[in-house]
């Protein structure tokens, strides 16, 4: 159950410059691909903090930006949107594989 | 087999894109070492097809008017498996995207097509991208003239053309060679029809200020008839005017359609011809030694005689049901007796409209090196064409694109969507398009029930920038996004037949994405209770309008 769908908690995501993975800067400022180590800002001032610290930290990725967040009751962020949904999770759908000759 | 019947690169073409990739790759090199902003070295990736997507990279690679050679096909599956994840996407603009480039190999890549005299040059940015032709060309039984020589030449002249590489917008050129447009010319900045006058003379109606996208427009002629060799200083002269007009105040209003509509077709016919006038016979009239030689290479190639009617098709066509439906649905008529051209689909039932895998395509380059003269076309509706395929090899063509699973008899049918990558990839997307195509792939999958239903055309796109030619679907889906909700809009009656072309007309409120299949259904059974004889789900449509498939959908969503 979702306890925080206001849009108040975020983090900051981006791209990754040498292959354009989707990162979250964690709370050691090191950019990972896992959201649930994400540094999360709970309010206004704590996001224009971190999406400073990631501006600072730019230097192997691209255009950092504040992605809002949901957290569960374990703890577990979700962002909000769907198309952030799907950056942070990957296609909705299976891929092709690469030596696929026919679908299934 | 060698690259025969086309435009080959000659030392101008292959030293021009080789410094482009070394350029690239410095430029890659100094991004990578923080010698270059993001901002100084975005319009440098753009200007090489190198785009920035939700998850990663994407390499828009330009498959110039749609026609591949087997070696350069297979050069694309080796790029798709050593760089990316081993598949590419067909789009609506015969290109191929591949969508998991690293920043790093994206020059090792580039190098790697221009092996094969391709580039990703102009696949971005605001300049004349691809030109795009007819997907039958060369091969079809209603052509007046090749359309591919007039796009080579349009491309050698406007690539890296210095005036035009910061027009207002992007800007997108179709020919077509055929009465019947496959082309969709009256949907782009410029289209280009081929037509005989009354003299017997052969030249272009000119159309300009059509497209899509936010502010659909049918293009208007600016001139009837222009005499073949005038084409370049006739492009020229119009892309002045737009150049000098076209808005660079508003992004959503910089489109050459725009300025057409602005200032309204005569006067921009007048400015056209004006500025044309001072022109004409200057530097850009084209010589005919260069038409021939460009001709040339795109000669025809010395097809053998083949048996027009051929026992063992006909006798198969009796015992298979499903391969008499492909035979109706995904083969067409050939110029040449004993000649057809086959159009493999790549929308089996369920799959990702438009991918490929990398064992497919080079599937694809065998069976064309086979039995097609080596010889493949994308077309814009995201398959792949075979153009020259003895009747008598049609059944081993047939199992040969079955084992690949691109042997579909849906052709122009109801699961043969178009779909742009939509929210799964794109970072302009507002909802998925593919998700959608799925679904109603897989609810329609009866080859059977498709038949029955006969031509129609559904085009889904997951944004306004309409990629996926929503707005010309018989069908037209697009994807909206209502607070953080996909939803999707439906519109009818959207052609782009010669002489019909038409818009699509907003059915009403846009449904929920879970509904859309149920509204796709109820649609279609709408058309198969009034249908007259022979009519087409456009056809009904036009007849009884819009409210009986509004009162039905309504109903059931």
């Amino acid at each position: 159950m979702a306890k925080n769908l206001s849009g108040d908690l975020s983090v900051a995501s981006a791209n990754r410059l040498t292959d354009g993975v989707v990162v979250f800067l964690d709370d050691s400022g090191e950019w990972t691909a896992r959201l649930d180590r994400a540094a999360v800002a709970r309010d206004k001032r704590s996001a224009e903090i971190l999406l400073e610290r990631a501006k600072t930290e730019a230097f192997s990725v691209v255009d950092p930006f504040l992605v809002a967040v949901a957290e569960d009751g374990d703890g577990a962020i979700e962002p909000i949107s769907l198309r952030e949904k799907i950056r942070a999770a990957g296609l909705t759908f299976d891929a092709i594989a690469a030596d696929a000759v026919r679908y299934a | 087999m060698p690259d025969t019947h086309f435009y080959r690169y000659d030392d101008y073409d292959r030293t021009l894109v080789a410094e482009r990739v070394e350029q690239f790759r410095d430029q890659v090199r100094r991004r990578l070492a923080g010698e270059l902003t993001e901002e100084q070295f975005k319009p440098l990736r753009l200007t090489n097809g190198l785009y920035l997507q939700l998850h990663a990279y994407m390499l828009r690679i330009a498959i110039p008017y749609g026609t591949l050679s087997s070696r350069q096909l297979r050069k694309l599956a080796d790029i798709a498996r050593k760089y990316d994840r081993g598949y590419g996407h067909f789009t609506t603009r015969q290109n191929l995207q591949l969508n998991w480039i690293k920043l790093e190999d994206a020059p090792d890549a580039l190098a790697a097509l221009a092996e094969v005299d391709m580039h990703a040059m102009q696949t971005s940015g605001n300049v004349i991208r691809n030109v795009t032709a007819d997907h039958f060309a060369g091969a079809a039984i209603d052509e007046i003239e090749d359309p591919r020589i007039w796009c080579e030449i349009v491309r050698q002249w406007s690539t890296l053309h210095p005036e035009f590489s910061f027009l207002p917008r992007k800007f997108k050129i179709a020919v077509t060679g055929s009465p019947n447009d496959r082309a969709a010319v009256r949907v782009h900045d410029i289209g280009l029809r081929l037509w005989r006058n009354a003299e017997g003379e052969v030249g272009f109606e000119v159309i300009v200020g059509g497209g899509l996208g936010r502010t659909p427009m049918i293009g208007k002629t600016l001139r009837e008839f222009l005499p073949k060799d005038e084409l370049l200083a006739y492009l020229e002269a119009t892309l002045r005017i737009y150049n000098r007009y076209g808005r660079r105040d508003n992004l959503y209003k910089a489109r050459i359609k725009i300025l057409v509509h602005e200032i309204g077709a005569e006067k921009m016919r007048e400015e056209v011809e004006a500025e044309y006038a001072e022109m004409k016979d200057g530097a850009l009239k084209l010589p005919a030694e260069t038409i021939e030689a460009i001709a040339r290479q795109f000669a025809p190639p010395a097809l053998p005689h083949r048996p027009a009617v051929v026992g063992a098709v006909e006798a198969l066509k009796l015992e298979d049901r499903d391969f008499a439906l492909w035979l109706k649905s995904n083969v067409s008529p050939h110029r040449m007796a004993g000649y057809r051209i086959v159009t493999a689909s790549l929308k089996p039932a369920g799959a990702p409209p438009g991918d490929a895998s990398s064992v497919q395509m080079e599937g694809v380059a065998d069976i064309a090196d086979a039995y097609s003269q080596g010889e493949i076309r994308v077309s814009h509706e995201q398959n792949l064409v075979f153009p020259h395929v003895a009747v008598e090899d049609l059944p081993v063509v047939w199992l040969a694109l079955g084992r690949l699973g691109f042997a579909e008899a849906n052709v122009g049918k109801i699961t043969d969507i178009i779909a742009c990558p939509g929210l799964d990839y794109c970072a302009l997307a507002n909802a998925r398009s593919i998700p959608v195509a799925q679904s109603i792939s897989n609810h329609f999958a009866s080859l059977a029930r498709q038949h029955d239903i006969g031509d129609l055309k559904i085009k889904i796109s997951g944004c306004i920038n309409a990629c996926g030619h929503h707005h010309v679907g018989h069908i037209g889906i697009l994807g909206v996004d209502k607070n953080g909700v996909e939803l999707y809009q439906i519109s009818l009656g959207g052609d782009v037949d010669f002489g019909k072309t038409a818009l699509g007309t907003i059915l009403g409120p846009a449904v929920a994405a879970d509904k859309v299949v149920e509204a796709v259904d109820a649609l279609v059974s709408t058309y198969l209770e009034a249908r007259g004889e022979g009519e087409r789900f456009v056809d009904t449509y036009r007849r009884i309008g819009a409210q009986p498939f509004k009162d039905r959908v309504y109903a059931a969503v």
